[in-house]
């Protein structure tokens, strides 16, 4: 797919590298010319000296065909207009993400109609949820350098996390945390005692060598 | 009427001062303290130092009950939010922004809200004083094309 990220801070950069390593094209719009050109020596043309919330940039950047615009500049104005002008621009074709930089404006937000999502393991998984699908396990990020992966997993009808708690299920214990489980659209935070149910998406932060293991409490009962 | 006047800049400071002395009731919000020496002697409202898009700010300037929000701050998309908030949280009637770049200026003005295209209203200006034809849309919105 076609991302253009605006702002080529830290999230922006690193979200550049993973797209890219991915094989999606990349265009990242940085309007400070040390920044642009600091990315530009290490992912090249794909960096545009520009600000994104400038109309005839966007459009430059290829707005038009974008599947996915992300917003991660230090500015939450900025996020937020780069969001609605790129949705326009595009006639609604591309999905728009950003991060709140400041709490205090999410309600603010909120009025704009503005889904802000608000955390990069939430806008990793966003993106990449929309390519993969079938998979049943997604490598959301690696953090290898501790030893951990944060991977997706579905529950499995008759898995052993089906019916199960954290708690019962030992995860911590085995080398695994959930930190998020999506039902049903919804974002739920879970307790030792959340019950875990068959389709629940799970994201799951792992350490590397206890990922397969892990991976079978959730993987429907194979038959032998 | 009573209007809240965001960024007390020159346009902002214009604004404000020819709404006093057409004798409506106006408040000005800005970052800076000192930007409100541009405001000209004729300018009877209040002044109150804080932040365009902040929330307790505009409640403080009185925006529940105002009838105008005029947005002129120098960064685009803060009078955008600014704007945007006044119509939707507040319900505001009118609140009109600013806007330098001609094409974030359309995009918002087809969204519903009401912008003046500061950039595009000089070159008219200039395009005029030349005897020129008026100044055609190059059509960046249309279709996309």
């Amino acid at each position: 797919m076609f991302v253009i990220i605006a702002g080529g801070g830290k999230v922006g950069g690193q979200l550049a590298r993973d797209l890219m390593a991915e094989r999606h094209e990349v265009v990242v719009m940085e309007s400070n010319p040390g920044k642009a050109r600091a990315l530009q020596d290490e992912i090249g043309d794909a960096v545009v000296p520009h600000d994104a919330s400038e109309g005839r940039w966007l459009i430059d950047a290829g707005i038009g065909r974008a599947d996915l615009l992300i917003a991660v500049t230090g500015d939450d104005e900025d996020n937020i207009v780069i969001c609605q002008l790129g949705e326009a621009l595009s006639e609604g074709h591309a999905r728009t993400i950003t991060r709140i930089n400041n709490p205090r404006n999410s309600d603010t937000f909120r009025t704009l109609g503005i889904e802000a999502i608000v955390n990069a393991t939430d806008l990793v998984m966003t993106m990449i949820e929309r390519d993969v699908s079938v998979a049943p396990v997604v490598h959301l990020m690696r953090l290898r350098s501790a030893g951990l992966e944060l991977v997706e997993m579905t529950v499995a009808e008759g898995s052993a996390a089906d019916g199960s708690t954290p708690e019962e299920l030992r995860l911590p214990e085995q080398g695994g945390r959930i930190s998020v489980i999506l039902r049903n659209g919804e974002a739920v935070l879970p307790s030792p005692t959340t019950r875990l149910q068959a389709g629940d998406s799970i994201v799951l932060v792992a350490q590397t060598e206890f990922e397969e293991a892990l991976g079978r409490k959730f993987a429907a009962p194979t038959i032998v | 009427m009573y209007a809240i006047v965001i960024g007390c800049g020159r346009a902002g400071a214009e604004i404000a001062s020819r709404m006093c002395e057409q004798g409506h009731s106006v408040v000005v919000i800005d970052r800076d303290r000192a930007a409100f020496h541009r405001l000209s002697d004729c300018f009877s409202g209040t002044t109150i130092v804080g932040h365009a898009i902040d929330e307790d700010c505009l409640v403080s300037a009185g925006i529940e009950r105002a009838d105008a929000v005029i947005a002129t701050t120098y960064g685009d998309n803060s009078n955008l939010i600014a704007v945007q908030l006044a119509r939707k949280r507040f319900k505001v009637k009118r609140a009109i922004a600013r806007v330098k770049d001609s094409v974030r200026a359309s995009t918002f003005e087809q969204l519903g809200f009401e912008t003046i295209p500061s950039t595009t209203i000089v070159g008219d200006a200039f395009e005029q004083a030349l005897g020129w034809e008026p100044h055609q849309p190059n059509g960046v919105l249309e279709n996309g094309s």
